[in-house]
């Protein structure tokens, strides 16, 4: 089940190669042994690909989702709740005995889901509607990710930190809370007061009053190009495009760790080789906390 | 001129990771992304190994590397609170320097996820 994105055109060999076509051992007929469901407010081209095409009415997921959570436990749901979301009663009820019935299944969910209205709380109920499916058949839930390597960010920080995103380390460890720690927050409520910025463009893609704010504190920005971000950034440095000309590790949206087989050499440094160097120029000035002060170190503790 | 061919190579356009690419390339330019998709193949063959940008800018004027990350270090170091952000369009290898960054800043740290 694909919810609020648009593969066909987006990742456009996410059915052919992950979750449509390929056959398999339990699957032998590829494409015809699967379902394929698509849930978005407007008829996209990966409509012509799916079996079931749910129109949802704009802004109204969080409830679908709702009663599905309902439905799937046989809960009463009204005629007219249904309505609101655009659907009928004979197409959920079909929706779910598939649901129940299918030997697994799996939801990819895009930003048609988790950057309209409900955002994270989006997210959050279909990720429960997932775990309760659970209790008929195997069932998971996973983000559709646009940008190369952003589930890597994810499993790195999640590995140093104990935390996916969204952290500060203000108190000299690492503390976690989206809404509070998150950029576009951060940056619209004008909190912090500079800004580094690596293999990303906020310039191009953060609401206005957060691209105001990176205009007025010092902003460092990391890019193979020269970006928006780095017209408006106090620093650039260019450095080399990674699987391109930069070698390293990325993973796949299933955090599967994949070697890069760069092709070109590149004349400026890879983003690790900056960043390291930054790290020790930054390491040869005072800690930021007093002498005395650091956070008690469990190792250190009697 | 005979090309170098890469098999099995890694593209990191968007997040499906597709790492069955036959890449065509001279060391300078990539001529043919066998596999790709549209978008992989606009990505591999969009960038080259010429020298389009200046190393480093501050300002908006020309600098070096090095005189750029003695700045980067210095405005980061100054901060009370700086911000680390993105980290998607980068190796692993790189995100970790990025964490022990803002471990060492005492920063916030965050990446397009929370987008």
């Amino acid at each position: 089940m694909y919810w609020g994105g648009n593969p066909a055109e987006c990742h456009p060999r996410h059915f052919t190669k992950y979750t449509l076509m390929q056959k398999s051992k339990f699957l032998p007929r590829g494409r015809k042994d699967r379902t394929m469901v698509l849930v978005d407010i407007r008829e996209t081209k990966s409509a012509k690909a799916s079996d079931i095409f749910l129109q949802v009415r704009p802004g109204k997921d969080f409830e679908l989702i709702t009663i599905l959570r309902a439905m799937i436990k046989e809960q009463h749901v009204g005629d007219e709740q249904i309505a609101e979301t655009g659907m009928t009663r004979e197409v959920l009820d079909d929706l779910v005995h598939r649901m129940k019935s299918c030997k697994f299944g799996c939801f990819f969910f895009g930003m048609g889901l988790s950057m309209t209205r409900g955002k994270h709380m989006n997210s959050a109920a279909l990720l429960t509607l997932a775990a309760e499916m659970n209790a008929f058949t195997k069932f998971v839930a996973m983000p559709m990710r646009g940008h190369g390597n952003v589930t890597g960010a994810d499993v790195i920080m999640r590995w140093q930190t104990g935390y996916p995103f969204g952290i500060t380390f203000n108190r000299g460890y690492p503390r976690y809370n989206p809404g509070e720690f998150s950029t576009v927050d951060v940056l619209v409520r004008g909190d912090c007061d500079a800004a580094f910025i690596i293999g990303a463009d906020p310039g191009a893609t953060m609401p206005q009053p957060a691209i105001e704010h990176l205009k007025r504190i010092p902003t460092i920005c990391l890019d193979p190009h020269v970006t928006h971000t780095s017209n408006l950034a106090r620093v650039h440095i260019t450095t080399a495009p990674q699987g391109i000309a930069a070698p390293g590790t990325a993973y796949r949206m299933d955090e599967l760790p994949l070697p890069l087989k760069p092709a070109l050499k590149s004349p400026y440094p890879s983003d690790e080789e900056v960043v390291r160097r930054i790290n020790a120029a930054i390491a040869e000035k005072p800690f930021w906390l007093a002498e005395g002060s650091q956070p008690q170190m469990i190792t250190n503790q009697v | 001129m005979t090309l170098q061919v890469i098999d099995n190579a890694t593209c990191t356009f968007c997040g499906c990771v597709c790492d069955d690419i036959q890449l065509h390339h001279d060391e300078m330019r990539i001529y043919k992304a066998k596999k790709a998709c549209v978008l992989g193949t606009a990505w591999f063959l969009n960038h080259t190994a010429e020298k389009k940008y200046p190393d480093a800018l501050i300002d908006g004027k020309e600098a070096t590397v090095e005189e750029a990350i003695q700045m980067a270090a210095t405005l980061l170091h100054e901060a009370d609170m700086p911000l680390v952000y993105g980290m998607s369009n980068t190796t692993c290898e790189a995100q970790k320097e990025c964490v022990a960054m803002a471990d060492q800043l005492g920063a916030l740290l965050d990446s397009h996820t929370s987008l």
